[in-house]
Formats: C-alpha cells, structure tokens, sequence
C-alpha cells in the first residue's frame, strides 16, 4: 500500500485498516520524479497534497542570490505538504533530493475524509504537527550546535525517521544525499561538512560511504549530536 | 517553575581556526561555524584584533564602581 508507511510507529496515533484504506482510496495518481526536480514553488496555486511513497524530498527558500536554503526533507511516509490543504498555497518551494514516488491525493478528496471521518483528518493534523516539531529541532540544531553537533544531531534524527518507518535497522541506513545536501541542511560548507564527517569516522561514531550511514556508536553520536528523539514522537 | 533563560552571554572561550584545502574554517564558539577563504580570513582576524583592542582599551578606561 502507499500509505503503508504514513504515520507508522508513531506515538499515540495508530491508522486502523479501514482508515489506511481510505487514504490510500484518496490517492488519484502515482508518479516517478527524477532527481533534483522542482514540484512546487512558493506561491503557487495547489489542488493537491503530496505523500511521498519513496525517495527523500526537500522544502526549501532560495535568498534574493538564488542560494538555496534547506528547511526540511522528507522520508518515504511523510505528506510532505499537507499543509498546502487549508493553506492552498506554499511559502516555499519543494523538489525531490533523489528519484522520488510520489501519490497525489486531491484537495477534494482530503475535503471528504475531514468531512466524514473526523478522526482520520485528526490524523492528518497529527502529521502537520510533528512537521513542525521536526522544524524546531532545526531551529535548535542550527542556532546551538557546533558544525560536528549538527551533522550528529542530523544522522540521529534521518536514522530515527527511517527506522519508524522499517528503512533503516538502527545500525545502517540508506542515505542517498551529497555531502553538498547535507552542508545546506546543517548550515556549513560542503569543506566543513567533509571534515566533519572525517572527525566522526576517527572518532568511531559513524561512517559515510557509498550513500549509505554506518552507526558505529549510536549512543555517541547522539551525545555528540545532543539528539533525543523525543521530538519525533516515534512508539518505541 | 524555574523559567529557561535565553540571555546569550558574551563567549570567554576562543573560536578554533584550521586550515582545510585552501579554505580557513573556525569552529566556534557555541555553534559558529563558517568557512572563509584564506584573503577573508585574514582580513577578519585583522579585524577582530583591532576591535578586541579597542574593546580592551575600554575596559582598562571604563571608571571604576568606587569612583561612581
């Protein structure tokens, strides 16, 4: 199902069988994205939600340069803009970070599940909640922590985000980002992010290679990354 | 309820400058973290001893709490 993993392992909300089905009824249309394409941008006129099936996605602001800032990504699960349901416009624009599956759920359809199963829009809600509870974890990351701490603090929180939703067993996770994304997010430069991440591997916390993140030591790379993922709400 | 205080106090300890394939980093303190070329580099430390002596200067002139 596509809407398997949405809202998975969450804490205190739970889809019942019915209840995913219904979602995944709402879904009109699945699409394959290329890397690096642009879906939305801010300001424009949207008729649709999207649930990313597969891939990781990106939110971000371009300044008056044209220099991207990264505000959030997104793992297979999330609705990556169900805000744009009572917004009907974004302040930012969205792309995919690597081959995206996306399903497209209508604004209409969203209309009839908030109309006739209350609990489920409930449940929609829920998920725009721990956008914004990742977004202050962010804010958090990029305002208190050291360069090393905010690329810990950032495999903490990719590794817990994808274990939730069965991409990653806690010890090793796909990650197909460069170290140039991954520079955007943490507020560094692509240099400082490569000797950070040199730092992490001599320190036996983590090592990434080949697109994918190996936990040596997670316990200490969420020390050094000051990570609890109580922000995540994930039932452990 | 003891509230959490956010009043940022100026650093007492140093940033860390390093070197890393013709760029300058610095590290700190609390969460600074830019890369700078080697001319930018420069020109700030340059600037930033000028203004810790003038920071110096006012504190070595600053009357003293007796004299007040």
């Amino acid at each position: 199902m596509f809407t398997d993993r949405f809202l998975r392992n969450r804490r205190n909300v739970s889809l019942s069988p019915d209840e995913r089905g219904c979602l995944e009824d709402a879904v009109s249309e699945v699409r394959t994205i290329e890397p690096r394409r642009s879906l939305v941008k801010a300001g424009d006129a949207l008729e649709h939600s999207t649930l990313l099936i597969d891939g990781i996605m990106s939110r971000h602001i371009d300044d008056r340069n044209g220099l991207r800032q990264l505000v959030a990504i997104h793992v297979p699960g999330d609705f990556v803009d169900l805000h744009a349901y009572p917004l009907k416009t974004l302040d930012h624009d969205l792309a995919t970070m690597t081959t995206a599956k996306v399903g497209l759920v209508p604004h209409q359809k969203l209309d009839h599940i908030i109309a006739q199963r209350p609990q489920l829009g409930r449940k929609l809600w829920y998920a725009t909640l721990l956008d914004a509870a990742i977004h202050r974890a962010w804010l958090f990351r990029l305002g208190r922590l050291t360069a090393v701490g905010r690329v810990a603090h950032f495999l903490c929180e990719t590794n817990a985000r994808l274990k939730a939703v069965g991409l990653s067993d806690g010890q090793q996770f796909p990650l197909a980002l460069t170290q140039t994304d991954i520079s955007e997010i943490c507020g560094l430069t692509h240099i400082h992010v490569n000797r950070v991440m040199r730092q992490l591997r001599e320190e036996g916390l983590c090592i990434f290679r080949s697109s994918v993140v190996e936990v040596l030591d997670p316990s200490g790379l969420a020390a050094r990354g000051q990570f609890d993922p109580a922000y995540l709400y994930i039932d452990q | 309820m003891k509230n959490s205080s956010n009043d940022r106090q100026p650093e007492t300890q140093p940033g860390v400058a390093s070197a890393e394939e013709g760029l300058v980093i610095l590290d700190g303190p609390d969460g600074v973290a830019v890369t700078m070329t080697a001319a930018a580099a420069a020109e700030t430390g340059a600037n930033l001893l000028e203004a810790a002596c003038v920071a110096q200067k006012q504190i070595e002139t600053r009357p003293s709490p007796e004299a007040q």
